[in-house]
């Protein structure tokens, strides 16, 4: 059988069952265990053939198909009790009918996004200039959930808001850069509050500075002094 | 006096795709919720007409205006590069599965997808259409998640009664519901306290 999908098309082992059982115009219901579980390894060995990564979920199914087939190999109990033996596929075939109904609904889902995409809403007026500064959020009215909400719509429309082009220079700051200065700094000072380093706040020149200092601890070149818990932290030059 | 219908249709425009409720409308305008209901109304109606180029929608539980679907084409014209913007097939069916079952765990979205769904959901949780909606009282407490009302409105639906029909297979039913009561019980009280 010639195979020419690729395993990226199908969202996962039950898509892929539930594609070979189609294939093979098999009636879910009454699953050739055996034929499917060839199909299906064969597909998966002709994927690590081709050097594809296989998610470990189709490795797992694999194992599942195959613990199906021995246990339809070995003989079932034919006593003649009330109790029904179950059929060792009735997991499988309700999993792969379960999946195959929200698969069907999925088309359902691509109509309603299909037409929705045809309306636009606007974003919201700026009606800052109406918010009183002193307003106070009452407690417990607020969940992070909210909170989330409210910093990912901002991200949105702070996007929004970016020119279409933009020339990108950045200044960089090299932690040796940034040693000489504290260098400097301590040279006049003797000693400085750890977080008067910090006298720019963006994310590279914190990141440098506080590199800047753990090198230079380790070279012996401060020291850094905390008194007791939750005290500033002081660097000290080192008093050779 | 100023014309409430007028000042509807400004708090409307001015809101955009946050929409109002019921009853923000309601306090707003100080009216009761059949004027309310009677306002909108008569704004919807006016928007009927061929000669306007905005409707109002209930879109996720809220009150927004939008453009009508028949001007689409000219609003394409607008966009120089249409970007595909939309789902993919492992969103949708992750969507599917929280939207009918909600509130749920993700090993329980696991097991009816037959993957990993760790990084669909970071994935729609980022896109503000799941959230999680407090913990289950299984072991672990792992989080449930639920659609949220932008879920509502991405798919254009007003409520969770707009979904489409999904019917649960009768054993399952009584099984579901079985499960549903004695693990999920009381959830919203304890979110609350």
């Amino acid at each position: 059988m010639e195979y020419a999908l690729n395993i990226d098309s199908f969202q996962g082992p039950l898509d892929l069952l539930l594609h070979l059982i189609k294939e093979s115009k098999m009636d879910i219901f009454d699953l050739k265990i055996e034929e499917i579980t060839n199909q299906y390894l064969e597909y998966i060995n002709k994927m690590e053939e081709m050097n594809l990564n296989i998610a470990s979920s189709y490795l797992v199914m694999s194992a599942e198909l195959l613990e199906i087939k021995s246990k339809m190999l070995l003989p079932r109990h034919t006593l003649e009790e009330e109790e029904e033996e179950e059929d060792p596929r009735d997991s499988l075939v309700n999993r792969l009918i379960e999946y195959q109904r929200y698969k069907d609904l999925t088309g359902e889902f691509k109509n309603l996004e299909f037409e929705r995409q045809k309306i636009f809403t606007k974003i919201p007026e700026n009606i800052r200039e109406y918010v009183e500064d002193n307003q106070v959020i009452n407690g417990g009215e607020v969940t992070l959930d909210d909170l989330i909400a409210a910093f990912q719509k901002f991200l949105d429309r702070q996007k929004q808001k970016q020119p279409l082009n933009t020339k990108v220079t950045s200044r960089e700051i090299t932690v040796e850069h940034r040693r000489r200065s504290i260098k400097k700094i301590l040279l006049a000072k003797k000693k400085v509050n750890f977080m008067e380093l910090f006298d720019v706040i963006n994310r590279e020149y914190v990141v440098v500075t506080f590199l800047a200092v753990l090198e230079m601890a380790k070279e012996k070149e401060l020291i850094i002094r905390q008194e007791n818990n939750f005290d500033d932290i002081i660097c000290e030059v080192t008093h050779e | 006096m100023n014309n409430k219908v007028a000042v509807l249709e400004g708090l409307l425009f001015v809101v955009g795709d946050e929409g109002l409720t019921l009853n923000q409308i309601m306090d707003i305008l100080e009216i009761d919720i059949d004027e309310a209901k009677a306002l909108i109304l008569e704004l919807r109606q006016s928007y009927e007409s061929a000669s306007r180029g905005i409707k109002i929608n209930i879109l996720g539980d809220r009150f927004k205006l939008s453009t009508k679907k028949e001007h689409r084409e000219y609003y394409q014209k607008l966009i120089e590069t249409p970007e595909n913007n939309t789902l993919s097939q492992a969103a949708l069916e992750t969507l599917a599965i929280v939207a009918y079952n909600e509130p749920l765990t993700r090993v329980e979205i696991d097991e009816i997808r037959g993957v990993n769904s760790r990084d669909m959901l970071r994935k729609l949780v980022a896109k503000g259409l799941i959230k999680e909606e407090g913990r289950s009282e299984l072991p672990g407490r792992p989080i449930l998640y639920a659609t949220t009302n932008e879920f509502l409105d991405y798919f254009g639906l007003s409520s969770k009664d707009d979904l489409p029909k999904f019917e649960k297979q009768v054993e399952d039913v009584i099984d579901d519901t079985d499960l549903y009561h004695s693990r999920y019980v009381d959830i919203d009280e304890k979110i609350e306290t």
